[in-house]
């Protein structure tokens, strides 16, 4: 099960629709990477609205991907973490300190905007 | 044998009602029911004596009961009231069949004794339900009434919402004002949530643990925190317990708060001078003359 990428001018757009496990989160992590080497997006948008379990590797995972993709000159954004699925990962104890986030897509595809520099 | 008791105190009730009444009268004095007028605490004797005598006399008869409690209940009276009335009342019968007895051994005395309890265990049980029924009741809507109270959200304008909190907080309420926040936070689109504690009287490290996390939860589904409404030594306490809430945005008031929410959103307030201006213009006319 890979995790469609989809790109919009510089950007990348994600949508995970399915439970991730472990397999998929790497990969997807694989896939996101090249993806970005190969069309030399500036901006990822990751929503997560139809996410409801994030589990602490999964989000670790995130948070990787955020600094990778930040390495690789790419700003990340993660939108439409649901309340539940918030409140789980804060009992964790993860708060993905370095990680921006939107309400939904569009506002998401706002702040990367901004934070681009229009 | 019990048929004959119930029949020997059904047909002396007069007396006995005397008997309790008296007794009864006697305990008004220097109690809880000394404020009710004489003429009422009567009356309201004479109906519980009957509601006494017919459940007596066709037993289960519950409906009678359940309307005199609830006319108490309703009355406020104190449900000691309805235990010492009952226990006098098997006093009472209790001496009179006695007394009536030919002769007392141990045998009747213990009929005696077994039939008035048979009596009065079922009005006793009944009426103690009633009332803790009632105060169950009262307590579970005012638990729900609590709760409405302790986390409300208010979506103030377009992306700016507030949450002003009011009382201490514990864990149960932190769990429920995190899962308000953080549904209300999606439900309104805010892009700015405001959490007034000026209503929290103290902020100690686990009041502010839970801020804390619902300000990073918050964070995480999308939006930006502001914690308003830190006076002054709400502001001593947390840097003296050594709380770090510098990755948060905080302001002393709702008021400056909102005004940051909305340079956030980029917007702004605006006044509008029509009313100024227009007394400037009578001004300029006047001088104009």
């Amino acid at each position: 099960m890979r995790i469609p990428i989809l790109k919009l001018h510089n950007y990348l757009l994600i949508s995970i629709q399915t439970e991730i496990d472990d397999q998929t989160a790497i990969k997807f992590q694989e896939d996101l990477l090249a993806k970005i080497h190969k069309t030399g997006a500036i901006g990822v948008v990751i929503d997560l609205t139809s996410v409801d379990i994030i589990d602490s590797f999964i989000a670790k995972v995130l948070g990787d991907v955020v600094s990778m993709s930040d390495l690789m000159g790419a700003r990340v954004v993660l939108t439409g973490i649901q309340p539940a699925v918030a409140m789980t990962l804060i009992d964790l104890g993860i708060h993905l300190q370095n990680v921006p986030t939107a309400l939904d897509l569009e506002q998401g595809l706002v702040k990367l905007h901004q934070e681009l520099g229009g | 044998m019990d048929e004959n008791l119930k029949e020997l105190i059904i047909n002396n009730s007069d007396s006995i009602v005397d008997n309790w009444m008296d007794e009864v009268g006697r305990i008004k004095a220097g109690n809880y029911t000394a404020s009710i007028s004489d003429e009422l605490y009567e009356n309201t004797n004479r109906e519980f004596v009957n509601v006494i005598f017919t459940s007596i006399q066709n037993q289960g008869s519950s409906k009678v009961v359940e309307e005199f409690s609830e006319k108490i209940i309703n009355l406020g009276w104190p449900l000691s009231y309805i235990t010492d009335g009952l226990q006098i009342f098997r006093r009472v019968t209790i001496d009179f069949l006695l007394a009536q007895a030919d002769q007392v051994d141990s045998n009747h005395f213990s009929i005696v004794l077994t039939s008035v309890d048979e009596w009065i265990e079922p009005l006793i049980r009944q009426l103690v339900n009633e009332y803790s029924g009632s105060w169950e009741n009262i307590l579970s809507l005012q638990r729900v009434a609590l709760q409405e109270l302790s986390a409300p959200l208010i979506p103030v304008m377009e992306r700016i919402t507030v949450m002003p909190l009011i009382g201490t907080i514990d864990t149960d309420r932190a769990k429920l004002i995190m899962e308000n926040l953080l549904e209300g936070t999606i439900k309104h689109n805010s892009e700015v949530v405001l959490i007034d504690i000026t209503g929290v009287p103290v902020v100690d490290t686990m009041v502010a643990h839970h801020i804390i996390q619902a300000a990073e939860a918050v964070r995480l589904i999308g939006s930006t925190c502001i914690l308003v409404g830190i006076r002054p030594e709400i502001a001593q306490t947390i840097v003296n317990i050594g709380i770090d809430l510098s990755k948060f945005l905080t302001r002393s008031t709702l008021k400056k708060g909102f005004t940051k929410a909305l340079e956030i959103t980029e917007r702004e307030v605006v006044d509008l001078h029509a009313k100024n201006q227009g007394i400037e213009d009578i001004m300029h006319s006047l001088k104009g003359e």
